[in-house]
């Protein structure tokens, strides 16, 4: 029943009218259909990013992906919380600043283990359209526990002129999903594994703009 | 229309298989051509190439079918066309991001009118009636700093993407006319392929024989060679596809000539855009992304000067 709902949502109707009304094109998504489990890590603009991210995926990993939310935001309310987990299967956390790293990172680890995927926005917040912010730390935590997990970097950029933070009105405009080569975290360091994360995320934006632009 | 009336038009069949034999023999002479020389840049051309099969396969299918699958197929090539334009344009304010829901409601708007052939209200619908609507919108707004730029760059993209090619599907909302069987159809496919013919030989002669660029500031490949030579094939051309259309033999020279010419035109109009925002050429551009405004850079001109040559000639 749940997949029969996902696969209407993400499959038929998310994806086409992404592709054909909003203006969503996919570049190197073959990426996603080489590994069992992943974890996408992609920049963060508008609600469009998740909705663009599950639509890429095939069937199969639809029901075995959890985009991670911001459970401030997206569970304030039962009915919320309820639509939020019913649409999206999402996984939700709590992001407040005192108790940084342990309730949230346990969650995620817990659907790994499970041999589930994983949607990371480690900016924390949509932030203003089309800037990148400072990564929050929680995906090396992650992926410090998990080293034989692929994080695929994902860069995204247009969203954020869809569907602004703040705005309700969803406007068409051309926007791209860009998939990276997935890699596996070599080190210990949690703060080195954000940051060459971050830096491939950059480096895929800067290839992408290059080869659109002088 | 159905596949009888659709075989008993040998006019339009005769293009019909004239053009999916030109399609097979570009395919075949890319593929051959790559094989041969791989270090040869064929993307751009490859694409064309792709880009036409996709029109030819809406518009027999259209005809086979049931032709309103024209002004659908029409439409949405406007909407995508608009959507790349206003996403790569870089003299729109942010504050104008939600005027462009109603250059988006016009395009329904724009080939309504040309399927149920509303001929006076079709042309001013977005040159007056959307132009003044824009300006008031955005004065709605409030935001004044450089409020003149955005009333003129959000309707001048109205007008290369929307009006334009709506006037494509206008041509099959065309009465019939006595002793003219081709009909819209066959204005339709002489415009498209006189058009697209044209860029392929000013393309060629370019390469053949280009020295003395034209324009070099914006588009360093055009040369007085590729331009010449282009043009005067091209109204060969028109001459011997005039079947297609009621032109006389005079007729079918001249608007052949003014087809090519309006295609530079257009083409140079899209490249100086295309200039000032800093966007690579197409053949650059990542395969199979974006793009469209680069296949319909001449049709957006030739259409609308072709339409309205014939309609004052025969229609009016």
């Amino acid at each position: 029943m749940r997949g029969v709902l996902l696969f209407v949502t993400y499959q038929v109707f998310m994806r086409n009218f992404l592709r054909i009304l909003v203006g969503v094109k996919y570049i190197n998504v073959a990426e996603l259909n080489k590994h069992a489990q992943f974890i996408l890590v992609a920049n963060h603009n508008s609600h469009i990013d998740t909705m663009a991210l599950m639509s890429a995926l095939s069937y199969s990993q639809l029901k075995k992906t959890h985009p991670v939310a911001a459970g401030d935001y997206f569970g304030i309310s039962p009915l919320k919380s309820f639509i939020t987990r019913l649409f999206t299967n999402a996984l939700l956390i709590q992001r407040s600043k005192n108790a940084e790293g342990k309730n949230p990172i346990q969650a995620m680890s817990a659907s790994l283990v499970k041999g589930d995927s994983l949607i990371l926005f480690p900016e924390g917040s949509r932030g203003e359209p089309q800037k990148m912010q400072q990564f929050k730390k929680g995906v090396g935590l992650l992926l410090k526990k998990h080293p034989n997990i692929a994080y695929i970097p994902v860069y995204m950029t247009g969203m954020g002129r869809i569907l602004p933070k703040g705005e309700r009105l969803l406007i068409p405009f051309d926007s791209y999903v860009v998939f990276g080569e997935a890699s596996y975290s070599h080190t210990d360091d949690t703060e080195a594994i954000v940051k060459e994360i971050e830096e491939k995320i950059i480096a895929l934006g800067v290839a992408f703009q290059k080869s659109k632009f002088e | 229309m159905n596949l009888a009336q659709f075989s008993a038009n040998k006019e339009v069949t005769f293009i019909i298989l004239l053009i999916i034999g030109l399609l097979v023999f570009a395919t075949l002479l890319f593929f051959i051509w790559g094989k041969l020389k791989p270090e040869a840049n064929l993307i751009e051309l490859k694409l064309r190439t792709k880009s036409w099969w996709t029109m030819a396969m809406v518009f027999i299918l259209a005809i086979v079918i049931n032709p309103i699958i024209s002004y659908f197929a029409f439409g949405l090539l406007s909407f995508m066309a608009l959507r790349e334009i206003s996403t790569i344009s870089k003299n729109v304010r942010d504050v104008d991001r939600r005027i462009m829901i109603w250059c988006y409601i016009a395009i329904p708007i724009q080939f309504m009118l040309a399927y149920y052939g509303y001929f006076n209200l079709f042309v001013i619908f977005i040159p007056v009636v959307m132009f003044i609507f824009i300006s008031f919108m955005l004065v709605i707004r409030g935001e004044t700093t450089e409020i003149g730029r955005s009333m003129s760059v959000i309707p001048t993209q109205l007008m290369l993407t929307v009006f334009s090619l709506s006037h494509l599907a206008f041509l099959l909302s065309l009465p019939q006319i006595a002793g003219f069987n081709a009909g819209g159809r066959g204005l339709l496919l002489f415009v498209v392929f006189i058009t697209e013919i044209n860029d392929v030989f000013q393309f060629t002669w370019g390469k053949l024989l280009g020295r003395h660029a034209i324009i070099p500031k914006i588009s360093p490949n055009k040369t007085w060679e590729g331009f010449i030579g282009g043009v005067l094939t091209t109204t060969v051309l028109g001459y011997f596809l005039r079947f297609l259309t009621p032109f006389s033999v005079v007729e079918s020279l001249v608007v052949s000539f003014v087809i090519a010419c309006a295609g530079f035109v257009g083409d140079v109009v899209i490249s100086a855009v295309k200039r000032d925002i800093g966007l690579k050429d197409t053949g650059t551009l990542i395969p199979g992304h974006g793009g469209i405004l680069d296949r319909i850079d001449s049709l957006a001109i030739t259409s609308v000067v072709f339409f309205h040559i014939v309609y004052n000639l025969y229609y009016s």
